[in-house]
């Protein structure tokens, strides 16, 4: 019983913050600060890999990302692939990134969040003919950047909510 | 509590398995592009994420309007009271040269210029991608939008709208790299077809030669040749022009006219001879298509008897 309900919980509390990083992702910003947005629903996955390995996988950075492509009217599949590979290093190594300093895992989440950008562009370029701005990779800054305050906060809010 | 040896499926077989749909996905979306029906269906469940990203702004907006001043309100009520003679003036005027313009045509024996009507749409979503320029606004199939519809804001064009759900519609703006438009030199008359570069403050013209009769500053108007977009609206400037003789081609730039990085009214245009109308109230629309099909089937069951 006791389980049982904390699973709901479970799935409702992540559910919850996957939202709430892609409101995030999604929100008007002006153009200039726009430019510098964290990846939000990519370091949020990244943290549920971690913390829920037994229920957050590959299979959910696919759905995340179909997500994306939706909303940002991509070509179906590019951010689905790009996000199930780079979820794959964090779903294996879970444990091993867990004993990382905050400062290791933020230069870790940079490294990865450059990696799925660069995927997610050598496909677009492939397919649309894209070229290349520096502009694209500033996030990949922020993103490391945010990390640790991201991490500390979702970790207060699952301790919170008592999931273990 | 946490199982240790719950995971039945290896993660590389997982990954596998993803790699493999997206594969398909992409394939199907951008080779075949037999995905339009099922991205429609998708953007109507995922509008909810959207109207919730642009919640804050609007709920700020509304509370600034609410504070502002007595004074304040008065002054902008007397202000646009001005402007809107303004405008009755110019539009007597613009009557007046409409009559004429047929007339002339008709002497000419010429067609008629349509007339085109226009909905406003409020911009509810920008793309966080810097290679896709791309907004989503707050009209969809129900208002009648389709794909392929011009669309412009109060100074000149914007875009065309790229895919549509029930309640949202994509908009691929004129400065995205894969949108060219064909335009018209308002002083010379010369045909360039006009391309986004990914800058929203920066268009190319393709394919000028070296004799070129451009002039920096030139304003270019849309066409009407490509079918997408009406005759005579503004699109941009051009800013500057490269003679370098060793390209094939002079390099020229234009400027949009158009405010591309600071958007929020849109205006959805139809023409009026087209198939597609819009629909002003959906709500009653639906209501209206309902009864309509009822008391059809209520005649056909009469005429049965």
């Amino acid at each position: 019983m006791m389980i049982e309900h904390s699973s709901w919980t479970q799935r409702g509390l992540i559910l919850a913050t996957f939202v709430l990083g892609l409101v995030l992702a999604l929100m008007p910003m002006s153009l200039g600060l726009a430019a510098w947005r964290p990846d939000w629903q990519i370091l949020v996955l990244f943290y549920w890999l971690m913390a829920f390995p037994h229920r957050v996988s590959i299979g959910t950075a696919f759905i995340l990302g179909i997500a994306v492509d939706v909303l940002l009217g991509t070509t179906f599949g590019i951010h689905a692939a790009a996000y199930s590979l780079v979820a794959y290093p964090v779903a294996r190594h879970y444990q091993r990134i867990r004993h990382f300093s905050l400062l290791q895992q933020a230069a870790l989440m940079g490294f990865l969040v450059a990696a799925e950008r660069t995927l997610a562009f050598t496909v677009e370029h492939y397919l649309n003919n894209a070229t290349l701005l520096s502009s694209y990779y500033w996030p990949v800054l922020s993103s490391a950047l945010v990390w640790p305050w991201l991490y500390l906060l979702l970790r207060k809010i699952r301790r919170r909510f008592h999931l273990v | 509590m946490t199982p240790l040896f719950l995971r039945t499926i290896s993660l590389r077989f997982r990954l596998t398995l993803a790699l493999l749909l997206a594969f398909f996905l992409v394939l199907l979306d951008h080779r075949l592009s037999v995905m339009q029906p099922t991205r429609m269906v998708l953007n109507s469940i995922v509008s909810p994420v959207q109207y919730l990203a642009t919640m804050p702004e609007e709920i700020y907006l509304r509370l600034s309007e609410n504070v502002r001043s007595r004074f304040q309100m008065r002054q902008e009520l007397s202000q646009l009271r001005n402007d809107m003679l303004d405008m009755q003036g110019e539009m007597q005027r613009y009557q007046f040269l409409v009559r004429e313009n047929e007339r002339l045509r008709n002497l000419l024996a010429s067609d008629a210029r349509e007339d085109s009507l226009r909905m406003v749409a409020e911009v509810i979503a920008v793309d966080s991608d810097s290679y896709s320029h791309q907004v989503v606004v707050n009209k969809g199939t129900a208002h009648g939008v389709f794909i392929g519809q011009p669309v412009l804001d109060d100074q000149g064009v914007v875009g065309q709208v790229s895919s549509v759900g029930l309640t949202t519609a994509r908009i691929l703006l004129i400065s995205d790299q894969s949108h060219a438009i064909p335009t018209r030199s308002e002083r010379s008359g010369i045909r360039v077809v006009v391309q986004g570069v990914g800058d929203t403050s920066m268009l190319e013209v393709m394919h000028v030669p070296h004799s070129t009769e451009l002039e920096v500053g030139d304003l270019l108007l849309s066409s009407g040749l490509g079918g997408v977009f009406p005759e005579g609206y503004p699109v941009a400037v051009v800013k500057s022009i490269d003679l370098d003789i060793s390209a094939t081609f002079a390099k020229v730039t234009a400027r949009p006219i158009a405010n591309l990085d600071r958007i929020r009214m849109l205006l959805l245009v139809w023409q009026a001879s087209s198939e597609q109308q819009p629909i002003f109230n959906p709500v009653q629309a639906v209501r209206e298509r309902f009864s309509k099909t009822s008391s059809e089937l209520e005649e056909s069951v009469e005429h049965d008897d």
